[in-house]
């Protein structure tokens, strides 16, 4: 907290800002907690903001939604946070961690991962309960492990009560979040995830293929964004969600995998 | 006692510098042991609460617990049995490639954890170098308990070799001799006559590597996953568990603590007793 204060001082000295928003501010940091699926498009938004904002330093942190949840109870410094379930943001709501409404920004939906080689011959969701399956999922409380777990209990109706037993029976791992389990898949280490379909980007397309999970048994991620409670700059926190809100941050996010929703 | 008797005369025919400065080395241990006590303190005070004692008996941290003792039971079987050995060889013997071998042995202590374990996944992974030819007769080694057993053995072995070469070169080679003079066989002078007299390091060796395989977190956790009562030691579960229920967490960590302050203690006893059973 005191070496972002220090930094403002010494840049503040000598730097007139002219070019910025009204009143004269300091270059100042916008910290952006964000959902690990986010990394890619938040990255890219980020060069955008800094080009929009030549006094103010982006700086982000993906990791799983809970993971940021926790964080931001314990009072991390923090001025914007993007999770990929309104469970987590509904918890920040009612701890008064945030600033106003929280804004639903884009869609996800899950998809089932395999390497690319698929040595154990995955076609179907329904073979991830073939015995022998290395099946990786992220942790307990990781939304997209949580959107799994819906997944495969909706599944138990059409392919028998025991199918979402059988395919939790198949996991030998469970990741701190979604890119990691994604990770895990694309060394080709695990037989297969469940991921978001944003998370098939170029860096794993040529390691992961890519398996629909029927439309019927499918559930819709919602990803909300918040402008934080004790935001160090409430305004450059603001224009943050603008963006992302913005036709812009949409087009950007739409490349990414995701479905806009503002 | 006689030692510190000795010292504290030395320090009264001291003149004033000295004393300020054996005060400032004073002062120096106390702000250590004190940084070093604050956090123990903040564990055990959590203690008080009791949703933390519930924890403590939770399946997921009697599952962690019962696999850290099992994989670091392993492990340190797997040091010692071909540690001891090995750092006799270092210790004894000349051999062209020997600074290159005892520097590779100090290659894990200095790797930071995360680097071991991606290395240890591009050996034995399913596509490692290792891990492929395992995989075609059906072995695999990622996600298994043997994983763990992998990342604990490969980090903590260091700490074991190390302290038993050191110790082996400490024992008089005379007294080798004239055990063998004596009559006695190469493996019974090894096991009668060295082995005994090198007991003081050995035993230390093995605490500071069991202390590193109890702590083993990033090889594993990269190497081997975590999975609950399979890969998932205290140190993932506390991972794991840091978000979701904090307070067990603590308990996991408190758990920890008094697990390894136990061993380290009966360690600490039974060398005092080994060594009054030599001097008697």
């Amino acid at each position: 907290m005191t070496i972002p204060a220090v930094v403002v001082m010494l840049t503040g000295c000598g730097v007139a800002a002219e070019e910025g928003r009204g009143g004269g501010e300091e270059r100042s940091t916008l910290t952006v907690l964000a959902a690990s699926s986010l990394t890619d498009a938040f990255g890219e938004l980020e060069k955008t903001f800094e080009e929009q904002h030549p006094d103010a330093d982006v700086r982000q942190s993906f990791e799983s939604s809970s993971t940021l949840l926790a964080q931001i109870q314990q009072g991390a410094p923090a001025d914007v946070f993007a999770s990929a379930a309104e469970d987590e943001m509904d918890a920040a709501v009612d701890d008064g961690l945030v600033a106003g409404e929280p804004e639903v920004f884009v869609k996800n939906r899950e998809v089932v991962m395999v390497p690319k080689d698929n040595p154990a011959n995955i076609q179907r969701m329904q073979d991830l309960a073939e015995p022998g399956v290395r099946l990786v999922l992220a942790e307990d409380g990781v939304p997209a492990a949580d959107y799994a777990l819906q997944i495969l209990g909706k599944a138990n109706s059409e392919y028998g009560s025991g199918f979402k037993k059988e395919v939790l029976s198949n996991v030998v791992s469970r990741e701190s979040d979604v890119r990691a389990s994604v990770g895990r898949v694309a060394l080709g280490d695990a037989d297969a995830t469940f991921g978001y379909a944003s998370d098939f980007t170029p860096d794993v397309r040529d390691r992961v293929c890519v398996i629909q999970v029927p439309e019927d048994l499918n559930v819709v991620a919602t990803y909300p964004i918040a402008a934080l409670e004790d935001a160090q700059d409430p305004e450059l926190a603001r224009e943050w969600v603008h963006l992302v809100l913005s036709e812009e941050g949409q087009r950007v996010l739409d490349e990414w995998g995701f479905e806009p929703a503002a | 006692m006689k030692g510190r008797e000795k010292g504290e005369t030395l320090l009264g025919r001291r003149r004033g510098g000295d004393r300020v400065a054996s005060g400032l080395a004073v002062a120096a241990l106390s702000l250590l042991a004190g940084f070093i006590s604050l956090p123990m303190i903040a564990l055990v005070l959590w203690t008080a609460n009791e949703n933390a004692w519930r924890a403590m008996a939770t399946p997921e941290a009697r599952d962690a617990l019962m696999l850290s003792i099992k994989t670091t039971s392993v492990s340190m079987v797997i040091i010692v049995l071909v540690g001891t050995p090995a750092a006799y060889v270092l210790a004894r013997a000349e051999f062209p490639g020997k600074r290159a071998v005892d520097s590779l042995i100090d290659i894990p202590a200095v790797l930071p954890p995360s680097a071991a374990g991606i290395a240890l996944l591009l050996t034995f992974g399913r596509f490692g170098m290792v891990g492929q030819y395992l995989d075609v007769f059906g072995v695999a080694v990622s996600f298994t308990t043997s994983a763990v057993v992998i990342a604990e053995v490969f980090v903590a072995s260091h700490f074991y070799v190390r302290q038993a070469a050191v110790g082996f070169a400490q024992v008089r080679r005379d007294v080798e001799e004239a055990a063998m003079v004596d009559g006695a066989s190469q493996y019974s002078v090894f096991g009668r006559v060295t082995v005994p007299l090198t007991l003081p390091a050995l035993v230390a060796g093995a605490v500071m590597a069991w202390a590193r395989a109890l702590g083993e977190f990033g090889g594993t956790i990269i190497f081997a996953g975590s999975f609950r009562g399979v890969t998932q030691t205290i140190p993932l579960a506390i991972f794991s568990a840091r978000e979701s229920n904090f307070d067990a967490a603590v308990a996991l960590s408190v758990m920890v603590l008094a697990f390894a302050f136990t061993v380290i203690l009966v360690a600490r006893l039974l060398l005092r007793k080994a060594a009054q059973f030599r001097d008697d």
